[in-house]
């Protein structure tokens, strides 16, 4: 009669303990800021820009098309359907609360963890299953400081500008957009810069920052939770992709209720 | 009185009859330990550097308990002992000449210039120089081993802990791999200490390694 209160149970205990581990992880990365020896930095440094190269340079092309194509699609309608009603102003509320405040970093952290926190994760477990992370340890360099910072420090800049990025591509898009459905450009940008708020700009860049903290720990997290099977490889990085969308919802979601 | 190199008190290894070790590894001396996949001597190496921990006992580096250390003070006393793990654990995504240059750059406030220089050094030594700009995927499982074995001797140091070294190679590799782990010689023996683990030893190499023990059934057998 118990036995299935005892599997949930058992599951949920799991799961409590895998979260208070990922804050462990998580506050020990932030720590180690702090402890990252001063020849180490120059080291951690060449990684960081490698890290960057790969999380926020080559995501460009990326947001940019995605971006354009959402901003455009949405704009055009709205500016065609509020037209009807005469309330084409509204699409001012609509580009910066639906778009730039939350589809902006929404959907660029979405972009990131799919394209980089799946990579991350996969490079790490694959450290920890050659033998790279004990290789490390065995030389005096803590894993956390050569590995975890670098792309720590890579995914939170990444994603914070890849969000300025989507947010200025999708007010242009938006600009063709409503260019295309007869308002001129003066009226689009009066629209938008009167419902522009300080606050707006704020939160989406507090998203941003993040957001990229997610994105730099759950997937390191779940990438050296591994032991020595090479199976263990794919899971870590489908458990990193799922763990962190289920964080940048659940995030994005919190953002809502406190803003 | 001489503080042994390395010093394993009532450690247990082993998973399905486990064995409860003592022994000491005496200062300028090749040492190894050999006993068969399940025996669990290939942990001894991880349990000194602290990597892991023992379900009894304790290990003592060079008169030191790394697992009673702060973690920072832990990280670089492993700078005095040399780590050659078993496959080679090199990081796939640097060269050669990176993978050796790391613990350097890492650990050291040397200049890039000086640690170049100390890398070359290394590279000469260990026959490395023709591949040193390739990653450890394009270069075979000798020369991964040489280079790993020159990032274990980077900091030249005093103490080099050796697992299945030789697993793999030809006799005549082995015991070039196994001079360069000795550093020369000195008055007292070895200029380094070395312990090997694996499960067997070249018989080429059975008289530069002074002590040589196997593990047999639980019993540790100093081999004559």
């Amino acid at each position: 009669m118990f036995a299935p209160i005892a599997v949930v149970g058992t599951h949920v205990a799991r799961q409590v303990a895998r979260v208070g581990a990922l804050a462990r992880f998580s506050f020990s990365a932030f720590q180690a800021w702090g402890t990252l020896p001063a020849a180490g930095r120059r080291v951690a440094r060449r990684v960081l820009l490698n890290q960057l190269w790969f999380t926020a340079l080559q995501a460009i092309p990326l947001v940019i098309v995605l971006s354009s194509i959402l901003s455009f699609l949405v704009i055009s309608q709205a500016v065609r359907e509020l037209g009807r009603i005469g309330s084409v102003e509204l699409i001012g509320t609509l580009i910066v609360v639906a778009i730039v405040r939350e589809l902006g970093p929404l959907l660029t952290a979405l972009v990131v963890a799919g394209r980089s926190g799946t990579a991350i994760a996969a490079e790490l477990a694959t450290n920890k299953v050659m033998g790279e992370v004990d290789a490390l340890e065995g030389m005096g360099i803590d894993p956390v400081h050569y590995l975890v910072l670098p792309r720590f420090a890579a995914a939170i800049v990444s994603v914070f500008s890849l969000t300025i990025l989507f947010d200025g591509v999708a007010i242009l898009a938006g600009l063709v957009a409503a260019f295309a459905n007869g308002m001129s450009a003066g009226h689009y940008f009066d629209i938008v810069l009167r419902s522009l708020a300080f606050r707006d700009a704020g939160v989406t860049l507090v998203k941003g920052i993040v957001f990229g903290t997610i994105i730099g720990t759950v997937p390191s997290f779940h990438g050296l939770a591994v032991r020595r099977a090479a199976t263990e490889v794919p899971i870590a990085s489908s458990h990193a992709v799922v763990g962190s969308i289920l964080a940048i919802f659940l995030t994005s979601a919190l953002f809502v209720v406190v803003s | 009185m001489n503080v042994p190199a390395l010093s394993f008190d009532q450690v247990t290894v082993g998973d399905g009859t486990p064995s409860v070790l003592s022994f000491d590894v005496p200062g300028h001396r090749a040492v190894c330990l050999l006993g068969d996949a399940t025996s669990g001597v290939g942990t001894l190496g991880r349990y000194a550097l602290a990597l892991d921990r023992p379900p009894t006992g304790r290990v003592l580096v060079l008169g030191e308990n790394l697992a009673e250390l702060p973690r920072r003070a832990a990280l670089a006393f492993r700078r005095r002992v040399g780590y050659l793990p078993a496959g080679d654990g090199l990081l796939q995504n640097l060269t050669l000449y990176d993978n050796v240059a790391l613990p350097l750059r890492f650990g050291s406030d040397r200049s890039e210039i000086a640690i170049d220089g100390r890398i070359q050094v290394m590279l000469t030594m260990l026959r490395l120089q023709h591949v040193a700009r390739l990653r450890p995927a394009r270069v075979n499982e000798e020369e991964r081993r040489r280079a790993a074995l020159a990032r274990a001797l980077a900091f030249d140091p005093e103490l080099v802990i050796l697992e299945q070294p030789f697993d793999g190679l030809t006799t005549r590799t082995a015991a070039q791999i196994l001079e360069l782990a000795r550093g020369g010689e000195s008055a007292e023996g070895a200029r380094r200490t070395v312990f090997i683990v694996g499960q067997s030893l070249p018989d080429v190499l059975r008289a530069r390694v002074e002590l040589r023990y196997r593990l047999v059934r639980g019993r540790l057998e100093l081999e004559t």
